[in-house]
C-alpha cells in the first residue's frame, strides 16, 4: 500500500544502500593497503621471480692430454631442448614441437628445475636447426647447448681415465655443501674420479627476463662455464694402444713403467668399455648388461683384481735367501721333479726334473723344488718379513681410486682366521706364490720396480702435469721415494742375472733374441676356475732399466706362452718407437 | 561547486583514467593512434559514450520508462538471438552479436533497470507484497537466465543482484528479503552440480589461488602480485613487469585494475576508488532528492548496479571476490559496457541539474 510510510521506508533504503556503498570501500581500501603496502616487499620479490629465470649452465671438465699432448678425454658441445613451462600453451607447443621434429616425443619429461622441463637430451643437429627455424611458434622452447664427455677410442683406457656421469642422489647428500647440483657430472672411476675436484669446473649461468609465455625477452646476465685445470698424463697414449693391441682377443692386464720416476706408461684392462656410452646416458638395461657381463668389464684389473702371483713370487724368495744367506750364488741343486718333505712329495712343474741347477739356472727354468727347499729354510716369518719390506699387501699409493691390496698370509692370520697351525706345506706353496698368498697386478709390477731399481721404490703415478686454463703448467709431479730396500748388490746381481737368464736360456724363450738386455720372470698361477692364469714380468734394459712391464693373460696358460708372447711385442714396439 | 560539475568531473576522470589504463595495456600502442589499436577504440568509443551523455542530459528521457516493456522484450529476444546466432570469444561463450561488435548482455542491464523502475513504480500499491515479488522474479529471470547459458556467469549474477536491490530499494520487508537471502544461501551449493567444470575451478581457486598458482589460481595470483609489487606509489606509467610482460591476463578488461595499480601503486588505486565511491555517492543522493517514484528507482538501482559491478570486480583482482567476468565501469575496455554506463551517467547529470533547478525554484 503507497503511503507516507512506504515512501519514507524507500527514502531510508537508499541511505542504508549508500552506507553499504561506504563500507565497501572501505574493505576494498583496506585490502589494497594490505596488498600493496603491507605485503609490497614480498609480492615484488614474487614479480621479480616471475619474469627473471636462472639457467644454470654446466661446468665444462678440463681435458685429459697424455704425456705427448694427445687429447684423450675433452668436453665436445651437444644439444638438449629444454622446456620453460609456465605458459598456458603447454599442449599446444608440445603439439608443435612433435610437429616440428616429425616424430613423437616419448613423454619422459624429466624436470630439472622447477619449472624447466628436459624434453630430449643429444639432439641431432638437423633437429636443432629444425626447432631454430620455428623458435616463433614455440614460446618457452629452447635449444641449450650442454657438455658432454667424449674420450678417444673409448675401450682402450677406460679402465684409466674412468667416465663421468651424473652426480647420484647419494653422492649429492654426501657433496651437497660442496656445490653439486642435480644435474651435474661428476667422475664415476678411475682419474675422472680420482682427480674430480681439479677437473671439475665453474659452471656459469644465464638470466634471463621471461615473459607470460616463457619467451626470453631479454639476457640480463651471463657468465660462461668454464675449466679450471686440465691433467697432462704421464701415461703414453701410442704405447698404450700397442699394449692393448698386443693382448689381442685375451683378458688380462699388461703395465708399463718407469721405474726412476714411478710414471705409468700404460695401463691396459682387458676386458674394457666404452666409457662414451656412459656421457650419451645409459639406459638401465644397458647398465644391467654392463655389471653381469661375467668378464666384469668395469673392473680396473691392474689395482681391483687378484691373482696368486704364481712362479713371479720366486724372485722374493731368491732375494730373501740370498741375503739371509740361506743360500750362495754358487750353491747347485739336483731336482728329480720332485721334493719330498714329511710325508708327502712336492712335484716341480717339469716332471722328469731337472736334473742338477745353479741357483741362478734355478731362476732361468723356474724350478720348483729349488724354492720349495729355499722357502723351507727361509721359513715363513722370514719371508713375511721380506714380503713387507717389499711393500706387499700395502697401500700402493697409486693416484686411482678404488686401488685394492693383496694379501700375505702368515702364521699368525691362519691361527687366528683358520683356527689351524702353519703347517710346512703352507710354506712349499707360499713360496712357489701359490696357496693363499694374492697380489693385485699392480703390487706385482711395483715389486719389479723395486727389483729394477735395486731397491729404491717411488709412488707410481698416472698424473704428471697439472695444465691450467692456458695451457701453463701449474703443477708438475716430481718422483716421491716411497721406500729403500737395502739388500747387498751381490744379492740384485745375482738375481737379476738370473732373471736375464730366464730369457736367454730359461722359460722365458719367447722373449729371446731381443736387441735389448732384458731381464724377466714367468709366472703361472693355479686357479680353481679354469685354466692358469699366465705371468711375465721384468725390466730392460737390465742395466740401467728404463722400462718396467708386467703383463697378465687370464687363463693363459703358463707364462712362458701366452703372456711372453704379449710382452714381446710390447717390447719390441718400445725398441721400435721409443727406443731405449 | 555545483553537483553536477562535480559528477561530470568524476565521471570523466574515471574515462580518462581507463583510456590511460588501457593504452599502457595496449599491445599496438607502438602502431599509433588508429582504429585497430586498443586505446584507439576506446577513444572512440568513449567520443560515441559522451555524446549520449550529452543528448540524455539535454532531452527528456521519460519516455524511455514509458516504453520500458519495448526495451526488456528487444533485450530478451537480442539475448534470443545471441545463443541462436551469437558469435563466440577466446573462451568459448557465446556472448557477441554482429561481428562481435555488440554485447547484449551490457545492454540488458540498461533494459531490466528501466523495466523494474517502471513496472514497480507502475504497481506502487503492491509494493512489499509476495505476488509483485514474484513476477518481478519471473521478469528479471528470463534474461538472466539466458544470460547464465551463453554463459555469463557474472552478468547473470549482476542482472540478480538488480532485481534484489528492486526489492529492497523498493521497501520490502527486511523479514521477506531476509527470507529470500536465507533461501539463495541454502540453495547455492546445490549449484555446485549445475556448475561447469571451469566455473567450480574458479571457485576453488577462490577460496585457495595459491594452491595451483600456475593453473586455474593462475589470474587471482597474478592480478594480486601485480597490486603488490605497484607498491605505495606503483612503478610508473608504462613500467610494470606484471602488465608490460603479460603476465596478467585479462588486463584490458577484468583485471584493468591490477594493472592499473601495478603502475600506479596504492595512490592510484585509491584514486579510482575515491571517483567509483564519489560517482555513487553523487548518484545515490540524486535518487534521495528526484520527487519522482521510478526516477528515484532509476537513479537508486543505477546506483547499485554501479557498486555492485565495481564491488566483484576490484574485489577479485584483490583476490576477496571470485573471479566472474564483469568489467570495471568506465575504465575497463570495451564499448558495450562504456556506452550503457555513460548514457546511464547522462540520465543521472540531467536527474541533478533538474533536482537542483527545483530546488533553487523552491527557494525562489
Amino acid at each position: 500500500m503507497w503511503n507516507e510510510r512506504m515512501e519514507e521506508r524507500i527514502r531510508q533504503r537508499v541511505a542504508t544502500a549508500l552506507w553499504i556503498g561506504i563500507a565497501l570501500f572501505v574493505v576494498l581500501s583496506a585490502r589494497l593497503w594490505y596488498l600493496s603496502v603491507l605485503r609490497g616487499e614480498w609480492f615484488r620479490e614474487r614479480s621479480e621471480r616471475n619474469r627473471v629465470r636462472v639457467v644454470f649452465l654446466e661446468a665444462l671438465r678440463g681435458n685429459i692430454y697424455d704425456r705427448r699432448g694427445v687429447c684423450l678425454a675433452e668436453d665436445v658441445p651437444r644439444f638438449r631442448l629444454v622446456f620453460l613451462v609456465g605458459s598456458s600453451e603447454e599442449e599446444l607447443v608440445m603439439k608443435r614441437v612433435r610437429e616440428v621434429l616429425g616424430r613423437d616425443i616419448a613423454f619422459s619429461l624429466r624436470e630439472r628445475a622447477p619449472g624447466e622441463l628436459v624434453l630430449l637430451e643429444d639432439l641431432p643437429l638437423e633437429d636443432v636447426v629444425k626447432i631454430e627455424e620455428n623458435s616463433e611458434r614455440l614460446p618457452g622452447v629452447l635449444v641449450e647447448v650442454y657438455p658432454a664427455r667424449k674420450y678417444r677410442d673409448g675401450e682402450i683406457a677406460a679402465s684409466l681415465l674412468g667416465y663421468v656421469g651424473k652426480v647420484s642422489s647419494e653422492e649429492l647428500k654426501a657433496l651437497g655443501k660442496m656445490g653439486y647440483r642435480n644435474e651435474d657430472r661428476i667422475g664415476k672411476s678411475g682419474v675422472e674420479s680420482f682427480y674430480e675436484s681439479l677437473l671439475r669446473g665453474e659452471e656459469g649461468y644465464r638470466r634471463v627476463e621471461v615473459d607470460a609465455l616463457g619467451r626470453v625477452v631479454q639476457v640480463l646476465d651471463f657468465r660462461s662455464p668454464r675449466f679450471r685445470y686440465s691433467l697432462q698424463l704421464a701415461l703414453d697414449w701410442e704405447l698404450q694402444k700397442a699394449c692393448y693391441e698386443a693382448l689381442g682377443r685375451r683378458n688380462g692386464v699388461v703395465l708399463v713403467g718407469d721405474p726412476a720416476t714411478g710414471e705409468i706408461l700404460a695401463f691396459v684392462s682387458k676386458p674394457s668399455f666404452d666409457p662414451n656410452l656412459f656421457s650419451r646416458g645409459l639406459s638401465l638395461k644397458e647398465w644391467l648388461d654392463l655389471l653381469e657381463q661375467k668378464s666384469n668389464p668395469l673392473l680396473a684389473r691392474p689395482t681391483q683384481a687378484l691373482y696368486p702371483p704364481g712362479s713371479l713370487f720366486k724372485i722374493l724368495i731368491a732375494l730373501a735367501a740370498l741375503e739371509e744367506q740361506v743360500v750362495t750364488s754358487r750353491e747347485s741343486f739336483f731336482c728329480p721333479g720332485y721334493l719330498e718333505y714329511g710325508d708327502r712329495k712336492y712335484l716341480c712343474w717339469r716332471r722328469g726334473g731337472h736334473g742338477r741347477v745353479t741357483f741362478e739356472e734355478a731362476i732361468a727354468e723356474s724350478c720348483n723344488v729349488v724354492f720349495y727347499t729355499l722357502g723351507l729354510r727361509l721359513g715363513p716369518e722370514r719371508i713375511a718379513r721380506y714380503a713387507r719390506m717389499f711393500g706387499f699387501g700395502q697401500d700402493a699409493h697409486l693416484d686411482l681410486p678404488g686401488v685394492k691390496t693383496g694379501f700375505f698370509p702368515t702364521p699368525e692370520w691362519k691361527r687366528e682366521a683358520l683356527k689351524e697351525a702353519w703347517y710346512p706345506g703352507d710354506t712349499v706353496n707360499l713360496s712357489i706364490g701359490q696357496g693363499y698368498l694374492l697380489v693385485t697386478p699392480l703390487e706385482m709390477y711395483l715389486f719389479l720396480c723395486a727389483v729394477a731399481n735395486r731397491g729404491k721404490v717411488y709412488d707410481p703415478h698416472v698424473l704428471w702435469r697439472v695444465l691450467d686454463e692456458n695451457g701453463r703448467v701449474v703443477r708438475e709431479v716430481k718422483p716421491s721415494l716411497r721406500r729403500t730396500i737395502a739388500l747387498r748388490s751381490q744379492t740384485w746381481d745375482t738375481v737379476i742375472r738370473g732373471m736375464e737368464k730366464v730369457v736367454t736360456q730359461g722359460t722365458g724363450f719367447n722373449c729371446r733374441g731381443l736387441p735389448v738386455k732384458l731381464a724377466a720372470k714367468t709366472g703361472t698361477a693355479q686357479n680353481p676356475h679354469g685354466k692358469e692364469h699366465s705371468w711375465f714380468g721384468g725390466f730392460f734394459p737390465s742395466d740401467r732399466p728404463k722400462f718396467v712391464f708386467l703383463v697378465l693373460v687370464e687363463h693363459g696358460g703358463d707364462g712362458s706362452g701366452e703372456a711372453a708372447l704379449v710382452a714381446r711385442k710390447v717390447v719390441e714396439w718400445i725398441l721400435q718407437n721409443r727406443g731405449v | 561547486m555545483r553537483r553536477e560539475y562535480l559528477f561530470v568531473l568524476v565521471t570523466l576522470c574515471l574515462c580518462i583514467l581507463g583510456i590511460v589504463a588501457v593504452y599502457s595495456v595496449d599491445p599496438l600502442r607502438d602502431e599509433g593512434f588508429g582504429p585497430k589499436s586498443f586505446f584507439g577504440r576506446q577513444i572512440l568509443w568513449n567520443v560515441v559514450g559522451w555524446a549520449l551523455f550529452l543528448l540524455f542530459r539535454f532531452f527528456d528521457f521519460q519516455w524511455l520508462f514509458r516504453r520500458s516493456w519495448l526495451w526488456y522484450l528487444l533485450s530478451v529476444f537480442s539475448l534470443g538471438a545471441v545463443l541462436v546466432f551469437g558469435e563466440s570469444d577466446e573462451t568459448g561463450a557465446k556472448r557477441w552479436l554482429f561481428s562481435r561488435s555488440v554485447q547484449p548482455s551490457e545492454f540488458a542491464k540498461l533494459a531490466l533497470l528501466f523495466f523494474l523502475s517502471s513496472y514497480l513504480s507502475t504497481n506502487r500499491d503492491e509494493l512489499d507484497f509476495w505476488s509483485l515479488l514474484v513476477k518481478s522474479a519471473f521478469f528479471a529471470a528470463v534474461p538472466a537466465l539466458l544470460v547464465f547459458l551463453q554463459p555469463d556467469l557474472g552478468t547473470a549474477l549482476v542482472l540478480g543482484v538488480l532485481w534484489f536491490g528492486a526489492l529492497f530499494l523498493g521497501g520490502w520487508h527486511r523479514r521477506k528479503l531476509g527470507l529470500l537471502l536465507g533461501l539463495v544461501a541454502g540453495l547455492s551449493p546445490l549449484s555446485w552440480f549445475i556448475m561447469k567444470d571451469y566455473q567450480r575451478k574458479r571457485v576453488l581457486a577462490f577460496l585457495d589461488p595459491w594452491q595451483d598458482p600456475l593453473g586455474s589460481g593462475y589470474n587471482v595470483v597474478q592480478s594480486q602480485i601485480a597490486i603488490g609489487s605497484g607498491g605505495v606509489l606503483g612503478q610508473g606509467w608504462l613500467s610494470g613487469k606484471q602488465t608490460q610482460l603479460r603476465f596478467l591476463p585479462a588486463r584490458y578488461t577484468d583485471f584493468i585494475f591490477a594493472a592499473f595499480c601495478e603502475q600506479f601503486g596504492f595512490v592510484g588505486g585509491m584514486v579510482l576508488l575515491t571517483l567509483f565511491i564519489l560517482f555513487f555517492w553523487i548518484v545515490l543522493e540524486t535518487a534521495q532528492r528526484v520527487g519522482n517514484l521510478e526516477e528515484r528507482f532509476f537513479a537508486s538501482l543505477f546506483g547499485i548496479l554501479f557498486l555492485f559491478q565495481v564491488g566483484i570486480n576490484v574485489g577479485m583482482n584483490l583476490g576477496i571476490a571470485p573471479v566472474t567476468g564483469i568489467p570495471l565501469p568506465f575504465v575497463s575496455y570495451g564499448g558495450s559496457s562504456l556506452l550503457v554506463h555513460l548514457a546511464g551517467a547522462g540520465m543521472i547529470a540531467r536527474l541533478i541539474w533538474r533536482t537542483e533547478q527545483e530546488e533553487r525554484e523552491r527557494w525562489i
